[in-house]
This record gives C-alpha cells, structure tokens and sequence, in this order.
C-alpha cells in the first residue's frame, strides 16, 4: 500500500491509479479512478478489480493472468502499456491504456495500474504528465517499483544529477542513444553523445544548452516541454523529440536530481509539416496561371524545411529537359548550381536520375550519394570539384505526369543538412509532383482555349479595316478579362456599289454557339447588302433568319449605309450612335427592336448628316456597362464626356482616348466584351454644309 | 469579376403566384442567380410567375435575355408571365434600346 505522501500525489494524478493486492482485491482507488470507472473509492476498496472494470469475457483471461503470475514472478502485461477495454460502472465500456506494475511488499506482491481513457485521445499529454508524477512517486516509494515502472516503459527515460551527468537510462533510453549499458552511457561525456547529432529547435534554429528543460530546471527555473529537432550526423535520419523534465527533490526538499521523458513525436511532425507544406503548394499552384512562376513558388516553397535543394524540370516533346526552377535557400549555393548547370546535358542519360524517370514515369530515390558515384558521373576534375562541394547525401526524383503522360520531373537533393531522404519524403514529393502536374495541364489547356478563342474571334473581325475615301476608320475590340470564350461582339466594313456598309453588333452569349450566330448575322447581313439597300430592311432580314433557327438566336445591330456626306441608319436593340460635331455630342437615329427576340417588329432608317470632322460612334454595351473602381458604370454620360473631349481629332486618336478612359476607369478588368467604331469625315475646303444639323439628332440628356 | 452588390431576391409565395421582387443590380455576375433560383420554382410544375423589378438598379443584356427566355417559356407551357416595369433609368435603358418595353409583358407598379 502505497505511503500517505504518495497518496497525495496520485490522488492529484490526472490518471485513474488503481493497486491490488494477490487476491485481486482493490487496496487503492485514486479520485480519477472513482470518476472513469464510476465506482467511489469506498464502494471500490476491498472488491475484486476483475468485477470492477473488467469487461466479463475478459475475467477469465484476467485471474488466469494473475495466477501465472503469481506462480512465475512473470506475465505478458507487467510493465508494458497495453491498450484494453474497460467496463464502467454502468455496464458501458471504453478504450484505456494501461500500464501495470508489480511490486514485491514483504512476502506479497502487490500489483499497481496507471490507467489513461484514450477514448478522446486526448490523453497522450496527460499521460506523459502523469508517468513523470509516476516517476516522481516510485522514486520516493522504492528503487524497485521505479524499476518495475520505469525500466520497461517504451519511451526513453533518464534522470541527471545536479552536474548534468547521466545516471540513469532506461531500455527505451539506451537504446534510443545507442548504448549498451548505463554504465557505458554513464563513462561517455554528454558532449560526446550530442556530437553524433545536429540538434535545431522545431524552427532549425539552434538550441541553446539553457533552453534545455532539465538544463532549467537545475538552474531553479520553470521548464516547459521542448522541442527538438535531431539529425543523426552518421544515418542522416531525422526525428523529432519532446523532452520533458521534472525535478527530483531529497528529503529536504532540494533538487537532487532530473528525470527526463523523450517523447518521440516524429510522425506527427512530419505529418503535420506535410499537410502545411501540402497546402502552401496548392495555394502557390493556384495563384497563377502562369505555372513556370508557379513551379519555381513551389521549388521555393520546399526549401530549406522540406529539403536542401529543390529543381524542377520539364519535359519537352523530344523527351529533353527544360530546366525550369532551381531553389536553395542560400544564394551562395545557387550559384554553383548555375556553375554545375553549364555541365547539365540537354540529352538525358535514360538510365539514370532525371532520365530514367522521363523514361519510365517511376519515381527513383538514391538514399546515400556516394563519392564514387560522383566520380562516376563527373565530365571533369572541375565539375568533380563542384559536386563534391555540393555535398550532396540523398537524392530523389518524382515524375509530374498527367494519365501516362510525364511532363516532368521534381528533383530533391539533400546536403549541407546532413539529413536523408527516406520513402516518406519520396511520397510527400510525389503529391507535391501529381498537385504540379496538374496545375501545368489546366495552365496549357487555358492558354490552348485561350489561343483558339483569339483565333477564332480574329476571324470573325474584318482583318484590317477598308479604306473609305473621305472618311477615317478606326476600331477597337477588347476581349473579356482572361477569356478563353469567343466572345459575342462583332463589326463589320464592306464595300457596295455605291456606298459602304457599317456594322456592329452583339449576340448575347459566348463560345461556340456566340461565334457560330455572329458568323450567321454577317454573311445574312453582307449577302442581303447586295440587293437590298435600306439598313433597316437589312436588319429585318437578319432578324428573320435569326427567327428561323432551332436554338433561340438573339442579337443587337446597328447598321449604317454611308453615303459621301451622310448615312442612313437602322438600329435593331443596339445603343444608338454618339455624333461629335460642333453641336456637341449627340445620340443620333431611332431605337428599333432586338433582332430575333420579338414578333411583329419592324425598323425605320434615319439620316444623319456629316459636317467636315465630325465624328460618329458606334459602340457596344461593354463600354457603358463597364463597372469602376467605385462600382459604378461607366454609363453614357461620361462616354459623353470623354468623346467631347477628342472633337475635331482623328478617329484613332478617339479609338485611343476612349481605350485609355475606359482602362482607366475600371478595376483592371473588362467584364464584358467590348467593342467600339469610330467613323470620321475628312475635312474639306467647300465647307458648303456646315451648319447643317443631323436630321434625326436628338440632344443629348442621360440621366443616371 | 466580383464585386459587392445589393443584389437580392425576395420570394412571396401568394398561391398561385409566385412572386419574385429582384434588387440590386441584374447583370451578367448575378443574372444566374435569378435564372437558378426560378428554374428551382418551376421545377414543381407552371404556375404564373410576377418578376418585380420596380426597385432594380441596373439591368444589362444578359438581364434581359433572361427575361427574353422566361417569356418564350411561358408561351410554350402556357403560364402567366408578369413582370413589373423597374423605375430606375439605368434598369429602363436596355429595355426601350430593345423594344423589350413593348414587347415583353410589362405591367407598371403603379407608382411610376
């Protein structure tokens, strides 16, 4: 039975403690143990365990395990954390862990549990909390149970005198350092041990000896956990330990010692780093469509956290290299890799390195470079030189490839760290390299729609714009931001017998469909010019043709038959005309309906008169519809403004003033198709209509 | 492109008629909106649809192909479109450039 200090302790232990004597009967039941199990300590002391906790069809295994025991000194779960089910008090059961110790008390054994509800594995922490509590308790009760305890716990346990040398190592400890004994660890300096180690915090910065918890709490400090970061100098294997301490007081209450518990959290750091470094690279890969920059974000990205070095190549359709990124986090050392670069061949050697793995799309990973290897692959003594100063340790190379395509490969190289590469850096690089493989397919395949959209709607314009004598033409289109659409904007100039033809328009919609309906209204609308000669009889024609197609087909237009001093103009839905001219700005013709959308619709023409220099507009809604900083529409009235401002100069420099106004008016992006044809009449000495006003001009009053 | 706008769409449902009232802006970022949230309604069977757009700020030619659509789709299955004119000029515009204020079935609010 434990002493009535000890019992202070556990009944403050965050761990159910439950002892037993031989006969299974329950000699202490801490206040954890009353909470987990249900059971008060009063109705617990003095019953069997077995009835107590022990799920029934494990009762049998559970006396038959006390009796072997009890006749060999020995059984499967003294000393070992074993994970069991437990019963409640209300017949339910859940996951423990549970850590039994035997104890010799005079001629009696008496047997100890630690149990930890890790039903919410929410335990891990308390438990290490509580096997230093423990350690404290069986150092103060007896060398024996600390062994019992302590010796074949799985995490490394050693204890420091007050001049920081070793004098305890469990199993777990010793064999963690690699020593044979505690005497053999006890004869080496603790110098000579950290020696075979590169030690970092968790940030790779160095850790100082007085950041070292047990290191602390002999100086009288307070010490929190601490983690470190290990890389063996001889294996290059890397892990990740948290040490926690806790003082060991003498009977006077003074520090004699520290016992040190080493939790090795290497896979949850490394998981956790992964899925942090998973995300930045996805973040990065999707920043951009332009993936060289995104590749070489990435390449960036993994070191020197992840790896040394990071390069990524891609793969041409010759199956050559194109190196693209090169990152190291020292710029020292890409410079030799600029220097080493002038050695790279462009043709691959198929059977090694980045070959092989643009030959087979498997990945390779060459654990220990070593020299002769490099001798191997060296043109010359200098280019030996150089990849010995690279120090390279391991090395590995991922394809990128998309279905059996191999659009390249990611290469990791591991130096100066002294770290090595293993197979789960090799899978941590193979999804960085499948997240990269794709983000370069969508960024080819955009750019390829992007192209054929252009070419597309390149074919859809005039070419370059006729010229019309007496007149000056200028025109403008501007796609949608990033669109890889056609878009739904249209112009057209032609030439007929006795005049010219000018159209613009807007089918609503985009892509294929948008391109085919354009396509449709200019050749209706160039086929009918030939025998028809009023725009709006042209644009009735369009709009029945657009009616007779299977898919509703709607579109704008404004038609313009140009005449030496003047035009006749039909608008089928589409914003009228601005005119230019000494009268100011003016909105000239009629609106007429959209074409193909409603029945019984017709369309008149208007006249519009030209003076010398002045201007006519013609534009599609992206231009006032376009959304400002401040989220307003350009609207007409500041097209108004801005076109007042460019009477009287050529149609270019208005096509440019206007471009530049509405550049500068929205947030960066047109949203919409734009498009817009400026027409003006050349100046001439007979001035002989000047004065003359557009027949049809309205003055011009927007409100907004 | 994105950019923050009052759009909203308020639903009454007054059997029969299902009753829309759409502010804000009605433009190509939010005409699907309008275009999901009606197909949704429907999807149960016809039944006469009001679209007030009295208090709508801005409409373009994707607002007004909708509208377009909608009214081709009630010929078709033979259920009352109504939609009740918007008051703000900027909404107007793209109706009268149209002849959409004619030719669509427009009934004023009553306050215009």
């Amino acid at each position: 039975m434990p002493a009535p200090l000890i019992n202070q302790i556990l009944d403050l232990a965050p761990n159910a403690v439950v002892s037993m004597d031989e006969s299974g009967r329950v000699t202490y039941w801490n206040p954890r143990a009353e909470e987990m199990f249900g059971v008060s300590s009063d109705d617990a002391l003095g019953n069997r365990v077995a009835e107590l906790i022990v799920p029934e069809r494990f009762r049998a295994a559970h006396a038959a395990a006390v009796d072997l025991f009890l006749a060999n000194g020995t059984g499967p779960l003294i000393g070992r954390k074993v994970e069991l089910e437990a019963l409640r008090s209300d017949g339910t059961e859940f996951p423990v862990e549970l850590t039994l110790s035997a104890v010799r008390d005079g001629d009696r054994w008496m047997f100890h549990a630690f149990v930890a509800d890790i039903s919410g594995r929410r335990e891990t922490e308390q438990q290490r909390d509580l096997l230093v509590d423990e350690l404290r308790v069986a150092l103060q009760d007896s060398e024996r149970r600390f062994q019992a305890v302590v010796g074949s716990f799985s995490d490394p346990v050693t204890i420091r005198d007050r001049q920081d040398r070793i004098v305890y190592a469990n199993r777990a400890a010793l064999q963690t350092l690699g020593f044979e004994s505690v005497q053999q660890l006890r004869e080496t300096p603790p110098a000579d041990i950290m020696a075979d180690y590169i030690v970092s915090g968790d940030d790779g910065r160095p850790v100082a000896m007085e950041d070292i918890p047990s290191v602390r709490i002999l100086g009288g400090q307070r010490a929190e956990p601490l983690l470190i970061r290990t890389i063996n100098r001889q294996t290059g294997a890397q892990r990740w330990q948290l040490l926690k301490s806790a003082p060991l007081l003498d009977s006077d209450r003074e520090i004699e010692a520290t016992i040190t518990v080493i939790e090795d959290v290497t896979e949850q750091k490394r998981a956790e780093r992964q899925n942090a470094f998973l995300a930045d690279v996805s973040a990065a890969l999707a920043s951009s469509l332009d993936y060289e920059q995104t590749l070489r974000n990435v390449a960036q990205l993994a070191v020197p956290d992840v790896v040394d070095w990071c390069a990524v190549d891609l793969r041409d359709e010759d199956g050559d290299r194109r190196p693209v990124a090169v990152a190291h986090a020292d710029p020292e050392q890409l410079k030799l890799a600029e220097e080493l670069r002038n050695y790279e061949e462009i043709r691959l050697n198929p059977n090694e390195g980045i070959g092989l793995v643009f030959r087979t799309g498997q990945s390779v990973l060459y654990p220990a470079i070593l020299d002769e290897m490099l001798v191997r692959l060296a043109a010359d003594q200098h280019h030996l030189d150089l990849l010995r100063e690279v120090g390279m340790r391991s090395v590995a190379v991922v394809p990128m490839t998309v279905g059996n395509r191999i659009l390249g490969a990611m290469t990791l190289v591991n130096a100066e760290s002294g770290r090595t590469l293993d197979d789960f850096d090799l899978r941590l690089a193979q999804q960085v390299a499948d997240r990269a493989a794709v983000a370069i397919e969508n960024a080819r395949l955009y750019s390829e729609r992007s192209s054929i959209a252009h070419t597309l709607q390149q074919s859809l314009l005039p070419e370059q714009l006729p010229q019309i004598p007496g007149f000056e033409l200028a025109s403008v289109y501007i796609p949608a931001f990033e669109s890889t659409e056609v878009g739904g904007d249209f112009y057209d100039v032609w030439e007929l017998e006795d005049g010219w033809m000018l159209m613009i328009g807007d089918v609503t919609g985009k892509g294929i469909e948008a391109a085919a309906l354009t396509s449709l209204v200019r050749h209706t609308m160039r086929a009918a010019s030939e025998f028809e000669s009023s725009p709006a009889e042209l644009l009735a024609r369009v709009d029945s043709i657009l009616k007779k197609q299977r898919a509703r087909s709607i579109c704008t237009a404004l038609c313009m038959r140009l005449f030496e001093d003047r035009a006749l103009l039909a608008a089928g839905g589409h914003p009228l005309p601005l005119h230019v001219s000494s009268r100011g700005v003016n909105r000239v013709g009629e609106h007429g309906p959209l074409l193909g959308g409603f029945s019984d619709v017709s369309w008149e023409d208007t006249t519009v008169e030209f003076e010398p220099d002045s201007i006519v507009v013609a534009y599609t809604d992206g231009v006032t519809d376009a959304i400002g900083a401040d989220g307003t529409r350009y609207g007409l009235q500041r097209l108004c403004d801005t076109l007042a401002q460019f009477r009287g100069r050529s149609a270019t420099a208005v096509i440019e003033g206007l471009t530049v106004a509405l550049g500068e008016f929205q947030i960066g992006t047109h949203a919409d198709d734009t498009a817009a044809l400026v027409l003006r009449r050349r100046g001439t000495r007979t001035r002989e209509r000047e004065g003359h006003e557009a027949s049809a001009a309205e003055n011009l009053t927007v409100t907004e | 492109m994105v950019r923050p706008t009052n759009f909203e769409i308020r639903e009454e449902a007054t059997e029969p008629v299902l009753v829309l009232t759409v502010t804000g802006e009605l433009d190509m970022n939010t005409v699907e909106q309008l275009a999901t949230q009606v197909e949704e309604r429907l999807a149960a069977g016809p039944r006469p649809l009001t679209l007030n757009l009295a208090e709508l700020a801005f409409m373009d030619s994707s607002g007004l192909r909708l509208l377009i659509d909608l009214y081709d789709r009630s010929q078709r299955e033979s259920w009352k479109l109504t939609i009740v004119a918007p008051r703000s000029e900027a909404a107007t515009m793209v109706l009268r450039a149209t002849g959409a204020d004619t030719a669509l079935p427009f009934e004023s609010d009553g306050s215009a």
